[in-house]
């Protein structure tokens, strides 16, 4: 952890000027008896008023100059320096152990005493706290070190509290701690063992700036003459000493000044560091994207005839300190206007990343490291981020699992709706709200008034997800992409909301990236299915071809994995044994080799190529015998060899083009009435058997 | 004599509003739920969010204790004052392998835990234990010091079965505790939880809101709606020849291969809030074969066929409207 710490600071200069401030400082102060050169109280009469060494008449027996009694300013410095950190630091202990202590109790058994804790701070909170140390400390004749702690660490605790106490609540509903309490553990042990653990982050990095406060707090305080007794030194006191004689020897006041400034910048330098090294995204957002450079040949497509959108080689990284996460490696494929692309893979495949590669939504530090995306004939790894934005929510939604995260929870759904409506058509108010009732009634909102009036929390998830749909719609985008966006409900919601987006993208006409660890689920949804394992493809091609006639080992265990309702009690669910590869070392072969039922000697060294199997259906396997097996129509081999085969890659895009709009309808049309026609047989076969 | 027998439980929250918190309502969360459960044998617990599953574990557990209602363990009612011993014998296993364990123990720390709770044994025995849990539920004892952070959904999940394991309970309570969980991964923990039921001879509480996962892990079902058991009987009976109008809802909203479920049987809207609770027949506002006395008449859980009970008036008409169509 300090090596990393020390790696980190390397990065950044201003983090490591301001740990080398404060480090240096605090040593000063604690050896202050061996690095001054006088006694801070020791006085020279004789050498009233000395200028700095370097002014005339100045000596170098004081470097910094005296005060009117002669004291060495530097000395007083060094030692004042030990009572402003003192005071500071005690201060701050103070407060965080008060504050900590208080915010514990009051989140963990809440009721009363969270009631009376949390009053008493807000009476203290809206009381000026000068005014209260003012009063306290104007009464006391001699005021000590103790006294100053007392009194700044005595009314800082209420923010530590708070922090605390707000952090206590989310922790003590979570699932670990009603574990806890459901193994037998007393509630002090769930709340010091458990619970205390999860909830102290924050405090050092307040401490911290409350620490630099502090320091200036205690000048003030001073200057107005309600500081340390006189002669004890602190930077308040040698300042408030220097106020007087400013116009005739300024160096008194402006040498405390500069240390006061000195070391709060040191402070806060460092804090700012801190929170970095332990939340880069707190301080940088989450969220830089740098476009891809232009491409060596940019071989434009032309817009017409080529599909929606068209993937090639993309290949997305996460640097991390643990090595580089290779999250996508060459993923290619099409969409064409208005189907539907099914991504099915186990989690950590990759799903969401490809999904938020597509919409250039990665967090940082992921990005996309090569490859094209051209949507509509734009490359949109390549676009700059203003041309981004014309696209982006726009053209191309995206729906993410969790709605909430998604949704702003103090603003009611209808005013987020009517502002996302006004924004893309410039609809009056009125017009607006009629607008907003039209669009929840087309995700299947029955009572669209109310949920108009509802804020997200007083909502459903699957009430939220329909939400969510509907803003995403307004735009009336040609590409949405779901992201599991129904992982999270119940399988009765999940099933309605399918029968949702089936009529939304019939309607409009719209592509859509479905993914989903659940084979089944898209089954009968996509019309085209794209099987990921640990950022590859391993197999892509129509629906019907991939479900009945696998040719991946790992599509095949997905697909015996779903099979559960044929399964009786005595048999055994077909599970996959093991875990996918780490994404920073994956292995030279088949990335699937660890866990394959078919692997070969040659799966672990060579890592299988794409190859056709079918019309539109490829797959990488080494079980495929590749010679006579047609290259990939996505180029990916056609790369390796050369970009061999431009004449087989339109054929085949004609091929897939063949199959358009009007026949895509249709399949739907089929699949749907044939399937109603197979669940009634079943029921009825069943029901009369019994 | 039954490991477990529930009767009448019921788990009602206040509704309160204003400063003075004036109780101007309840949520009937749980509203008399009555069951037994044997030696050995799985319970499956089967509907839709809210219907008051999750209520009916806590107050199961006493991290609620329930409103009214009498619960027995090996014949002996259980109260507040002793659920602390209760709770040796009945474990909990939670649906969300994020937010299950604690995240700043070493798994090795959270199965330990238990164990250091109940003080079984010294150090060294703990240590051993430990060791066996891990490797009883499939993970390397040799990773017991790192975090959770470390681990994948599945591995996760398995750490919450060792903890629950720890203290060698006799039943263990399975709260949704697969539904976060890829389909894969899923099917690696149900065989594992069966396997372990197997050689301890557990009892299980399975819940979920798929009907597909409760039947492979159960012998018996029992359908929940609103507070209440509508259906309950044999596992394989419940899924193959459904009684109530509410499991064969359930039982179409199950994904299966390229089986589209016919719109027909879809179930309209979300299901009505417990604090306001439809009239007769709870399920009467989304039923497809509400018929008006459906709104009037609350029909009770009775016996239709042998071992087989339904709340519906219309229970056996049900099966007969599958054969019509
Ligand atoms: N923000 C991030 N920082 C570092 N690694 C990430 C980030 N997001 C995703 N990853 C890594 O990328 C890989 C693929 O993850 P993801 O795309 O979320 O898969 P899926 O959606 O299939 O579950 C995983 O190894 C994951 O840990
Ligand atoms: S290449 Fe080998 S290891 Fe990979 S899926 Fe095919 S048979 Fe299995
Ligand atoms: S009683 Fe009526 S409303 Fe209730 S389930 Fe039966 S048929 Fe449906
Ligand atoms: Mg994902």
């Amino acid at each position: 952890m300090l090596r990393e710490f020390g790696e980190y600071l390397r990065t950044r200069p201003f983090a490591l000027a301001g740990v080398i401030g404060v480090v240096a400082i605090t040593l000063i102060a604690i050896f202050a008896p061996w690095v001054a050169p006088h006694d801070p109280l020791a006085q020279d009469l004789m050498a009233s008023f000395k200028p700095p060494a370097w002014q005339a008449d100045g000596t170098w027996k004081y470097p910094l100059g005296t005060d009117l009694l002669g004291r060495d300013i530097l000395s007083r410095l060094i030692y004042g320096a030990r009572y402003s950190l003192l005071i500071s630091v005690g201060s701050v202990l103070l407060g965080t152990a008060i504050g900590f202590i208080t915010g514990l109790l009051a989140g963990y058994f809440g009721r009363w005493t969270d009631t009376i804790l949390m009053r008493l701070g807000d009476i203290q909170l809206a009381f000026p706290f000068v005014l209260f140390a003012i009063a306290i400390l104007a009464v006391s004749q001699e005021r000590t070190w103790w006294q100053l702690v007392l009194v700044l660490g005595g009314s800082s605790w209420i923010i530590y509290a708070r922090v605390v106490r707000s952090r206590v609540l989310t922790e003590r509903e979570k699932d670990y701690a009603l574990a806890a309490r459901a193994l037998g553990a007393s509630r002090w042990r769930v709340l010091f063992r458990y619970i205390l653990p999860n909830v102290w982050q924050p405090i050092p990095l307040i401490g911290m700036l409350n620490l630099g406060f502090f320091v200036i707090v205690e000048s003030l305080l001073s200057f107005l003459g309600l500081g340390l007794t006189p002669p004890t030194p602190s930077w308040g006191t040698i300042l408030a000493d220097g106020r007087q004689v400013m116009m005739v020897s300024g160096w008194v006041a402006v040498f405390p000044g500069v240390a006061i400034l000195l070391t709060v910048l040191s402070i806060s330098l460092a804090a700012d560091g801190l929170a970095d090294f332990f939340d880069p995204k707190l301080t940088h957002g989450n969220f830089r994207r740098v476009p891809l450079p232009p491409a060596e040949r940019a071989d434009q497509d032309p817009a017409d005839g080529a599909p929606l959108l068209r993937v090639r080689d993309l290949t997305t990284i996460f640097p991390t300190r643990k090595g580089t996460i290779r999250a996508l490696n060459g993923v290619s494929f099409d969409l064409e206007k208005g189907s539907v692309l099914g991504v099915v893979g186990e989690s950590g495949s990759g799903k969401s990343t490809l999904g938020l590669s597509i919409i250039q939504l990665l967090d940082a530090p992921g990005r996309v490291a090569g490859g094209e995306i051209r949507f509509d004939g734009k490359d949109l790894a390549r676009l700059s981020n203003r041309e981004l934005t014309a696209i982006r929510g726009k053209r191309i939604g995206m729906i993410f699992q969790d709605p909430s995260s998604s949704l702003n929870p103090v603003l009611t759904v209808g005013y987020q709706l009517k502002e996302t409506l006004r924004r893309h058509r410039s609809l009056p108010p009125h017009q607006a709200h009629e607008a907003a009732r039209q669009a929840l009634s087309a995700v299947g909102i029955a009572d669209p008034d109310r949920v108009l009036r509802a804020y997200p929390f007083q909502l459903s998830g699957g009430m939220n997800q329909r939400v969510m749909i509907a803003l995403a719609m307004v735009s009336e985008p040609e590409l949405l992409i779901l992201d599991e966006p129904t992982s999270a409900l119940d399988v009765t919601t999940q099933a309605q909301l399918l029968d949702e987006l089936d009529g939304l993208r019939q309607r409009h006409k719209m592509s859509m990236i479905f993914i989903t660890h659940d084979i089944a689920l898209i089954s009968s949804f996509a019309d085209d299915i794209l099987v990921m394992y640990a950022g590859h493809v391993c197999e892509i091609g129509p629906r019907d071809q991939v479900i009945d006639q696998p040719r991946h080992p790992y599509t095949r265990a997905l697909l015996d994995a779903v099979e559960r309702v044929a399964v009786t009690e005595t048999s055994r669910l077909a599970a996959i044994p093991g875990d996918p590869p780490d994404l920073t070392r994956l292995p030279p072969g088949c990335p699937f080799a660890n866990r394959c039922p078919q692997v070969m000697p040659i799966c672990h060294q060579v890592k299988p190529r794409r190859v056709a199997v079918g019309p539109n259906h490829e797959a990488a396997c080494h079980l495929i015998d590749s010679p006579p097996s047609a290259p990939s129509q996505y180029g990916t081999t056609a790369v390796e060899a050369g970009r061999a085969a431009p004449a087989s890659s339109v054929v085949a895009n004609d091929n897939r083009s063949s199959r358009g709009n009007s026949s895509l309808v249709e399949t739907a049309e089929d699949a749907r009435g044939t399937n109603s026609i197979s669940s009634t047989d079943r029921g009825r076969g069943e029901s009369n058997e019994g | 004599m039954p490991l477990l027998e529930v009767k009448n439980l019921t788990k009602h929250f206040p509704i309160r509003r204003g400063i003075l918190g004036r109780e101007v309502g309840v949520v009937r969360a749980v509203d008399g739920v009555s069951f037994t459960l044997e030696e050995g044998e799985t319970l499956g617990l089967v509907g839709e969010s809210g219907c008051g599953k999750t209520t009916l574990v806590r107050s199961l557990l006493f991290l609620e204790p329930p409103t009214t209602g009498e619960v027995r363990f090996r014949g002996e009612p259980v109260t507040v004052a002793d659920a602390q011993r209760f709770r040796r014998h009945v474990q909990i296993v939670f649906q969300d392998p994020y937010q299950s364990l604690p995240p700043r123990m070493t798994i090795g720390e959270i199965v330990a835990d238990p164990l250091k709770i109940h003080k079984v044994g010294d150090q060294k025995t703990i240590e051993t234990r430990v060791r066996q849990l891990l490797a009883e539920v499939g993970l390397d004892p040799a990773r017991s010091g790192d975090y959770p952070f470390q681990f994948s959904g599945g591995q996760r999940q398995r750490v919450g079965i060792a903890r629950a394991l720890a203290i060698e309970p006799s039943l263990v309570l399975l709260d949704e505790s697969v539904s976060a969980l890829d389909v894969s991964v899923q099917a690696q923990v149900l065989n594992l939880l069966k396997d372990i039921q197997e050689r301890r001879r557990l009892s299980y509480i399975f819940i979920s809101h798929d009907l597909s996962v409760v039947r492979y892990m159960s012998d018996r079902i029992a359908v929940m709606y609103l507070g209440r058991i509508v259906e309950h009987g044999p596992a394989e009976d419940v899924v193959e020849k459904p009684l109530h109008p509410y499991t064969r809802a359930l039982l179409s909203a199950v994904p299966s291969l390229r089986r589209r479920t016919a719109t027909r049987a879809r179930l309209r809207g979300e299901p009505p809030s417990p604090a306001n609770p439809p009239s007769g027949c709870a399920f009467h506002t989304r039923c497809p074969l509400a018929r008006p006395e459906c709104a009037e008449r609350r029909p009770e859980l009775i016996e239709w066929l042998p071992g087989r009970q339904a709340a519906c008036h219309f229970a056996l008409e049900g099966t007969a409207e599958n054969r019509r169509d």
